[in-house]
C-alpha cells in the first residue's frame, strides 16, 4: 500500500507536467462535471473480473483497516485527493484537480474536482474533505493512518475555503507533502458523521453492513458480501475518470474477490480458469506455472524486484537479555558484520531459495525503486578469504577443528530467528547456515510463528540475529524514516534509542532529517544516496535479496500493466477490460 | 518363519536402516551441492555407451556423457575440494555424484536426508506412540474397570485433552523455549507434546473394551470366586484390552510419525539442517504442483511403506494372540 | 424420546453437568494458552505499516488487551454466560454472527462426510474382516493403511489437482461464481456438485482408520466361541456376520462414532482451507495467524461443544446398545 509523504515542490511542477496531459480535456466536459481523462488503450465496457484473495476483508472502513485483504477491496471502492501513480511512481491529480503551494512549502490550496459524486449519488465537496481528515486525525479513533498525517509529532490542519477548495497547513516544512494525500480515502460525511458523533465510527462499515450503506469515490462500489466466500464489487456509475474516447470508466461491470485461502488452490484455480488474476505468485509456484503457461489461457509476468527487501540483522539492543549480551561484542563490531556479509553467497540465495526470481542486494533500497536506489553501491562478490581476514583483524581465532572463537576463547555461535511460514526466508536461513559454517561459525535456525518472531524483535529483544522482510510503503524515503532514524520504532536492530549510540547512526539521523525538509529533489537524492552508502558499509542490516514480483492473469485483459507498487495488478482496475466479449456473461 | 517374525524383521530392518544412516547414506544430509539443485536421481549403469559391460557399477558426471566414474563400496567420501570425508557404503569421486533419490531445492542429497530424517520422524512416532499408549492403557483400564467417579474423571480429562487446541499450545511451548535448542531437546519436546496430546483416544477405546470385558461371564465368574480386583484386571481384562492396544499401536505409531511430520511441515519440529520427513514433504509441496520433480515424493512413499509394514506386523501379532485363527469356524 | 427413557434421565443430566465443567476448563486453558503465546496481531501492523508503539498501545487498549489476564477471563465468561461471544479484534464486529454462518457451512460438510464415511466404512470393514484370509481383503486393508500414511493436506491437494485436470467438478467454493439461483432444485444441484470434492477428501482422510477399527472389532467378534458354535450348528455365514458378529462388535464401534465426528471436524479445517470451503477452517486459520484471541476462543469453544456432543451421543448410544453397562 503506497501512502505518504513528501517530494520537493520543485519536482512537483515537472511531475505534474509529465503526468497530467489529459487535464486539458476538462474544459470540454458537460457543465458542472469535471471528469479526469486518462491515457491508455481505449477499451470496451462490460464483463467481469475474478481476483483471488488469500482471505476475506475484515472491514470496509478505511479508517481502521489494518490487513492487506481489506485494503485491497477498500482501494477499489475509495479514492484520494492526490494519488501516486503506481506505474510512474510519481504523484498525479485525483479528487484534487490542481493545487498551489506557498513558497515556504507550508501552505497548500487544493481545488477539488467539480461535480464529483459518491457512489450513492451524493455530491462530494470540501466538507467531506474536512470531515475525513478530522476522522483520520481523531485520537479516540486510533486510525493507523494517523501517524502518517503527523509531521514532527504535530497534525496537519485542513480548512474549508469554499465548497470546491480546501487549504492544508503543515506544522513544519516537509519536502513536497503531496505524497501524504495518497491512500487517505475521502469519506462521505453524510453517511458517517452520525457514527463519528456517537463514537461508533471505528465499528462502522464492518463486513456485515448492508452494502447500500457504504459509499465511496472509487471506481467500484460494494454490491454483495458472502462471508468467507466472495465479495462482489459493481461499477460505480458516478466515477470521475474517463478514457480518451470520453467513455466513463470503469469498463468492467463487476470485480469479484474470490476467497481462496491456500496458495496451491489459487494456482490450481487460475489454471482451471475459475480465477482471472493472481496478484502475487511465489517463486516456486511461478516455476510450475511457467512450465505450462504456453499451452494455457493465462500469462505469467515477472516484474522484477519490487520494494520488498529481505535481510539479516543482529541484535544490538541495549539493554539486552543476559543470554544475548556476551554475543553483542561480536554483533556490534562492524568487521564481524562485514565478514558475515562477505561469506554469504547471494547468487546462491537467489538461485536456490527464490528459484532465480529475485535480485541480490547490497544496499537497502531495491532496484525496483527507480527514482531513489543508489546505483553506486558496490556489488561485492562473496569471498571467504576476505571474510576470514576481517575476522582475524577483529581478533577472532580459528581453532584446529575449524571452529571460530573470539578473543576470550568463546566459540562463535548464534541463532537466526525466522518466521516459520516463509519458505524463501527459511531456505535462505539454511544456505546462510551452510555459508557461515565455512567460517567456523555455528548457526542454529530458530523457526518460530511470525507473531512470536515480532514479539522477540520488538518487545523482549531476546534473539541473536533475525531474517526478516520489509516492504517500503512508497518509493520516497520519508515513509521509511521509522526504520532509519535511531529513535524510530522500526529501527529493527536497536529501536527507539534516546540518542544515537554510534556515530554512523547519528549521521544517518542527520541525513534523514535533512532530506525530509530539503525542497530540492537532486539534493534529497544525494542525501539519501549517502544514507544507503552508510548502511551498505556499516551493515546494521545485511541486505540479501529482493524477490521479484510475479503476477498472473488470464489472457486478453486489456490495459493490464502490473506495477511494483501495491496493488500490483489492480492499481488501474478502472482501465481494465476484456478484449473478447466472451466473459461478459459472468 | 511365522508371519510375526517376518513382519517384525521388516519393521526392524527399517529401523536398522535409519539407525545406520551414517554409513548407508552417501552424503552428509546437510551438504548443499549448490550447482545441482533439484537434480533427478543419478542413474547407475553397468553397461556404458559403447556397450561395454563394467563389473563395477558406474555413473556419469552429467548428462549421461563424458568419462565414467565407478561406484566405490565402503570407501571414503571425497569432497569437491579434494578433502577426504567419512566412510560410506557408496561413494563416487567428484565431479560425479550419486544421488539415489535426487536432490532437493538446495542441492542436498535426498536419499541421505531420507535416512537421517527417518531417524527423527520414525523415532518420534515410536516414542510418542509408546508414551501415549502407556498412559492410555493405564487410564483406560482404570476407568473401565473401576467405573464410578474414577471413570467420570478420566473421561472428562480425555474430553479435555481432545478438545485442547494443540497446535496453538505447541506454538506457545515452542515460542517459550530458548532459541538455541539442540535437535535432541527439540525432538524430546515434540515427542512429549504428541504423546500427552494423544493418550485420550486409546484410553477411550480401551475403556470401552474393558467395560464390556468385565461383564463377560468368565470374568464375573472369577470375581464371584473371590479373585482380587488387581488379579482380575491383570489376568482377564488386561489381555483383552491388549489386543485392542496392539491394533491401536499399529495405527498410532504411523499416525504419530505423521504428527511429527505435520509439526515439521509447519516448521515447528526439529529445525534445519536436521532433516525430518515433514520438512521434506513441505519442500515437495512447495516445489511441485505439476509432478516435474517426482523424486521429491520419496519421503511420502517411504512413509507409506513404513505404515504398511506396521500394519502387517500388527496383524500378525494380533492373530498370534488368538488361540483360534480368525474364520476357523467357516 | 425413547433413548432418554432407555438410559435414564439422570445419565443425561450428569452428562450435561460434566460437559459444562469441561467447557469451563477448556476455556480457561485455551485462554491461558493464547495468553502464553507471545506477540499479538498488532506486531505485523507495526512492522508493515510502521505504526508507532503509542499507536499500537492504543489499538491494544481498544481491543481490551491491556487488562490483566484474570479480569479479561472473568468478563469473557460473564459475557458468554449472557450469550455474547464478544467482538473479534480483526473484524471489529460481534463474533456470534460471524461464526454462525461458517459453522453451518462446516456442519454441512462434516455431516455429509460423516454419513458417506460410515456408509462406506461399515460394509468395507466387515468385508475386510470376513475376507481376512484372502488376498483381496488383505489388499484392501493394506490400501487403507497406505491412505492413513498420506498427509491430509496431500490428499486434499491431489484431489483438487485431479478435479482441475478433469474439469468436471468445481475446484472449490460452495457455489458457482455466476450462480444466480435459477430455482431451488438447481441450487441444490450446484451445492451437491461443490460438496463432492471436499466430502471425497474428508472421506479418504477419515474412512481408512475407521475401516481398520471396524475390521479389528469384527475379527475379535468372529473369534468368539459362541459364534463358532453357531457356525457348527449350521447357521448361515452371512447371517452370523451381519447379525451376531456385528452386534458383538458394536461397543467399540459406537465409541468410534463419537470420535469419528471429532476427527472429521478437525480434518475439515485443512480440507476447507485447501478447497476454499467457507467454513470455520479458513476463518480460524486466519484468526490464529493474526492472533484474534476472541475469535480463536470462540472457535475452540465451538469445536469443544461439538466434540462433547459427539462423545455424549456415543456414550448414551453405548448404554442403549449394551444394557450391561450400568448407568
Amino acid at each position: 500500500m503506497a501512502v505518504k509523504r513528501a517530494l520537493a515542490s520543485a519536482v512537483l511542477a515537472a511531475a505534474l507536467a509529465a503526468t497530467a496531459p489529459g487535464l486539458h480535456a476538462v474544459e470540454h466536459q458537460p457543465a458542472g462535471e469535471d471528469l479526469m481523462t486518462i491515457d491508455g488503450e481505449v477499451g470496451t465496457s462490460g464483463g467481469a473480473l475474478v481476483v483471488a484473495a488469500r482471505g476475506e476483508p475484515k472491514t470496509l472502513n478505511p479508517l481502521v483497516a489494518l490487513d492487506a485483504q481489506s485494503r485491497d477491496v477498500i482501494w477499489r471502492t475509495q479514492a484520494d485527493l492526490i494519488h501516486i501513480n503506481r506505474e510512474t511512481q510519481r504523484t498525479e491529480p485525483a479528487l484534487a484537480a490542481s493545487w498551489t503551494v506557498s513558497p515556504d512549502g507550508l501552505h497548500y490550496v487544493l481545488r477539488l474536482r467539480r461535480g464529483v459524486r459518491f457512489s450513492d449519488g451524493h455530491v462530494f465537496d470540501a466538507d467531506d474533505v474536512v470531515f475525513s481528515f478530522g476522522a483520520y486525525l481523531d485520537e479516540r479513533l486510533h486510525s493507523p493512518q494517523r501517524d502518517l498525517l503527523l509531521i514532527g509529532g504535530k497534525p496537519i490542519a485542513v480548512r474549508k475555503i469554499d465548497a470546491g477548495t480546501v487549504a492544508v497547513d503543515l506544522p513544519a516544512p516537509y519536502a513536497a507533502a503531496e505524497r501524504i494525500f495518497d491512500s487517505v480515502a475521502m469519506l462521505p460525511r453524510h453517511r458517517l458523521d452520525g457514527a463519528w458523533k456517537d463514537g461508533s465510527l471505528a465499528a462502522a462499515w464492518g463486513i456485515a453492513t448492508p452494502p447500500g450503506d457504504v459509499a465511496g469515490l472509487g471506481p467500484f462500489r460494494v454490491e454483495r458480501i458472502r462471508p468467507g466466500e466472495d465479495i462482489v464489487l459493481a461499477k460505480n456509475p458516478y466515477y470521475w475518470k474517463q478514457d480518451r474516447a470520453r467513455t466513463r470508466l470503469p469498463y468492467l461491470d463487476r470485480v469479484t474477490f474470490l476467497v481462496v485461502p491456500s496458495e496451491e488452490a489459487q494456482v490450481i484455480r487460475l489454471r482451471a480458469g475459475e480465477v482471472d488474476v493472481l496478484n502475487r505468485v511465489s517463486a516456486q509456484h511461478a516455476a510450475a506455472l511457467d512450465r505450462d503457461q504456453k499451452a494455457s489461457s493465462f500469462v505469467l509476468q515477472d516484474l522484477g524486484p519490487g520494494l520488498e527487501y529481505h535481510f539479516l540483522f543482529f541484535n544490538q539492543n541495549d539493554p539486552a537479555p543476559s543470554s544475548v549480551k556476551p554475543k553483542q561484542a561480536w554483533f556490534g563490531d562492524e568487521r564481524f558484520r562485514r565478514a558475515i556479509s562477505l561469506a554469504i553467497d547471494r547468487a546462491s540465495l537467489v538461485r536456490l531459495a527464490y528459484s532465480g526470481r529475485g535480485t541480490p542486494l547490497w544496499g537497502p533500497v531495491t532496484p525496483g525503486n527507480r527514482l531513489w536506489a543508489n546505483a553506486e553501491i558496490a556489488r561485492t562478490p562473496p569471498s571467504l578469504d576476505a571474510a576470514r581476514k576481517l575476522l582475524a583483524e577483529a581478533g577472532f581465532v580459528r581453532h584446529a577443528d575449524g571452529a571460530l572463537a573470539d578473543r576470550g576463547g568463546t566459540p562463535v555461535a548464534f541463532s537466526i530467528l525466522v518466521g516459520a511460514g516463509n519458505a524463501a526466508l527459511n531456505g535462505m536461513a539454511a544456505i546462510i547456515q551452510d555459508d557461515l559454517k565455512r567460517l567456523g561459525i555455528g548457526v542454529q535456525i530458530a523457526s518460530l510463528d511470525f507473531n512470536a518472531v515480532l514479539a522477540r524483535v520488538f518487545e523482549s529483544h531476546d534473539y541473536d540475529a533475525c531474517l526478516l522482510r520489509l516492504v517500503d510503503g512508497d518509493v520516497d524515503p520519508t515513509p521509511a524514516m521509522n526504520v532509519w532514524l535511531s529513535s524510530g520504532p522500526t529501527h529493527l536492530w536497536h529501536p527507539s534509542q534516546a540518542k544515537p549510540s554510534t556515530p554512523w547512526e547519528a549521521e544517518i539521523d542527520r541525513l534523514m532529517q535533512q532530506q525530509m525538509t530539503t525542497l530540492d529533489g537532486g539534493e534529497r537524492k544525494r542525501l539519501y544516496d549517502r544514507v544507503q552508502a552508510v548502511v551498505a558499509d556499516k551493515l546494521p542490516l545485511v541486505p540479501l535479496v529482493s524477490p521479484n514480483i510475479v503476477v498472473a492473469a488470464k489472457r486478453g485483459l486489456g490495459n493490464f500493466r502490473p506495477a511494483v507498487l501495491e496493488h500490483y495488478t489492480l492499481w488501474n482496475v478502472e482501465q481494465l477490460f476484456w478484449r473478447t466479449t466472451g466473459r461478459s456473461g459472468r | 518363519m511365522t508371519p510375526t517374525i517376518r513382519t517384525a524383521m521388516g519393521v526392524g530392518a527399517v529401523y536398522a536402516i535409519v539407525l545406520g544412516a551414517a554409513l548407508l547414506s552417501p552424503y552428509d544430509p546437510a551438504t548443499q551441492h549448490r550447482d545441482r539443485p533439484l537434480a533427478p536421481p543419478t542413474r547407475v549403469h553397468v553397461v556404458d555407451r559403447d556397450g561395454r559391460v563394467h563389473l563395477r557399477p558406474f555413473v556419469y558426471a552429467d548428462d549421461e556423457s563424458g568419462p565414467t566414474y565407478p561406484v566405490r563400496f565402503f570407501a571414503h567420501e571425497v569432497d569437491e575440494d579434494g578433502s577426504i570425508g567419512s566412510r560410506r557404503l557408496l561413494a563416487v569421486d567428484p565431479p560425479a555424484h550419486i544421488f539415489l533419490a535426487g536432490t532437493d531445492e538446495l542441492g542436498r542429497d535426498q536419499f541421505s536426508r531420507l535416512l537421517y530424517g527417518g531417524r527423527i520422524s520414525l523415532g518420534a512416532g515410536v516414542l510418542a506412540g509408546a508414551l501415549a499408549l502407556t498412559i492410555g492403557l493405564l487410564l483406560g483400564c482404570v476407568a473401565g474397570f473401576f467405573g464410578g467417579w474414577i471413570d467420570a474423571a478420566v473421561m472428562a480429562a480425555s474430553d479435555l485433552f481432545m478438545a485442547l487446541p494443540w497446535l496453538y499450545l505447541l506454538l506457545a511451548i515452542r515460542a517459550a523455549l530458548p532459541l538455541d535448542v539442540s535437535p535432541g531437546r527439540a525432538l524430546a519436546s515434540v515427542v512429549i507434546v504428541i504423546g500427552i496430546a494423544g493418550w485420550a483416544r486409546p484410553a477411550r477405546l480401551i475403556r470401552s473394551v474393558v467395560l464390556s470385558a468385565r461383564t463377560r461371564d468368565y470374568v464375573t465368574a472369577a470375581a464371584a470366586s473371590g479373585a482380587s480386583r488387581a488379579r482380575l484386571m491383570l489376568a482377564h481384562v488386561l489381555p483383552e484390552a491388549f489386543s485392542v492396544a496392539l491394533t491401536q499401536a499399529s495405527i498410532l505409531v504411523p499416525q504419530y510419525t505423521l504428527a511429527e511430520i505435520t509439526l515439521s511441515f509447519f516448521g515447528l519440529g526439529v529445525g534445519e539442517p536436521t532433516p525430518s520427513w515433514g520438512t521434506m514433504i513441505n519442500a515437495m509441496l512447495r516445489q511441485e504442483l505439476s509432478a516435474a520433480h517426482w523424486w521429491l515424493a520419496a519421503p511420502a512413499a517411504a512413509l507409506v511403506v513404513v505404515s504398511l509394514l506396521y500394519h502387517a506386523a500388527a496383524d500378525a501379532l494380533h492373530q498370534r494372540s488368538q488361540v483360534l485363527p480368525a474364520g476357523a469356524w467357516r | 424420546m425413547s433413548l432418554v427413557r432407555v438410559v435414564g434421565r439422570s445419565v443425561v443430566v450428569r452428562h450435561l453437568a460434566r460437559a459444562l465443567v469441561e467447557l469451563l476448563a477448556v476455556s480457561l486453558i485455551a485462554f491461558a494458552v493464547t495468553e502464553l503465546a507471545p506477540g499479538d496481531g498488532f506486531g505485523q501492523a507495526r512492522l508493515e505499516r510502521q505504526l508507532s508503539p503509542a499507536a499500537v498501545d492504543a489499538l491494544r487498549s481498544r481491543a481490551g488487551l491491556d487488562r490483566p489476564f484474570l479480569a479479561r477471563y472473568a468478563s469473557w465468561v460473564a459475557s458468554v454466560a449472557h450469550g455474547d461471544l464478544g467482538r473479534s479484534i480483526a473484524y471489529g464486529a460481534p463474533i456470534a454472527p460471524l461464526v454462525a454462518r461458517r459453522a453451518l457451512n462446516s456442519l454441512l460438510l462434516v455431516s455429509a462426510s460423516l454419513a458417506v464415511t460410515w456408509i462406506l466404512v461399515l460394509p468395507l470393514g466387515v468385508w475386510m474382516a470376513a475376507r481376512d484370509r484372502s488376498a483381496d481383503g488383505r489388499l484392501l486393508a493394506a490400501g487403507a493403511t497406505a491412505l492413513i500414511a498420506v498427509p491430509d493436506l496431500l490428499i486434499a491437494i491431489a484431489l483438487l489437482l485431479v478435479a482441475a485436470a478433469s474439469g468436471v467438478l468445481p475446484t472449490g467454493g460452495v457455489r458457482g461464481a455466476g450462480f444466480t439461483g435459477a430455482g431451488r432444485l438447481a441450487a441444490i444441484g450446484d451445492l451437491v456438485r461443490h460438496l463432492v470434492l471436499p466430502v471425497a477428501a474428508l472421506t479418504l482422510i477419515a474412512a481408512p482408520p475407521l475401516a481398520r477399527h471396524v475390521r479389528a472389532s469384527m475379527l475379535d467378534a468372529l473369534r468368539a466361541p459362541y459364534l463358532l458354535a453357531a457356525a457348527a450348528r449350521g447357521i448361515p455365514y452371512r447371517r452370523l456376520l451381519w447379525r451376531s458378529a456385528l452386534r458383538a462388535a458394536a461397543n467399540p464401534l459406537v465409541s468410534l462414532f463419537g470420535l469419528s465426528f471429532a476427527a472429521l471436524f478437525s480434518a475439515s479445517m485443512i480440507v476447507e482451507v485447501v478447497m476454499s470451503w467457507p467454513g470455520l477452517g479458513p476463518m480460524l486459520l486466519d484468526a490464529v495467524r493474526s492472533r484474534d484471541e476472541p475469535l480463536v476462543l470462540a472457535g475452540v469453544m465451538l469445536s469443544t461443544v461439538l466434540l462433547l456432543v459427539g462423545n455424549g451421543c456415543a456414550d448414551v448410544l453405548l448404554r442403549a446398545v449394551d444394557p450391561r453397562i450400568a448407568a
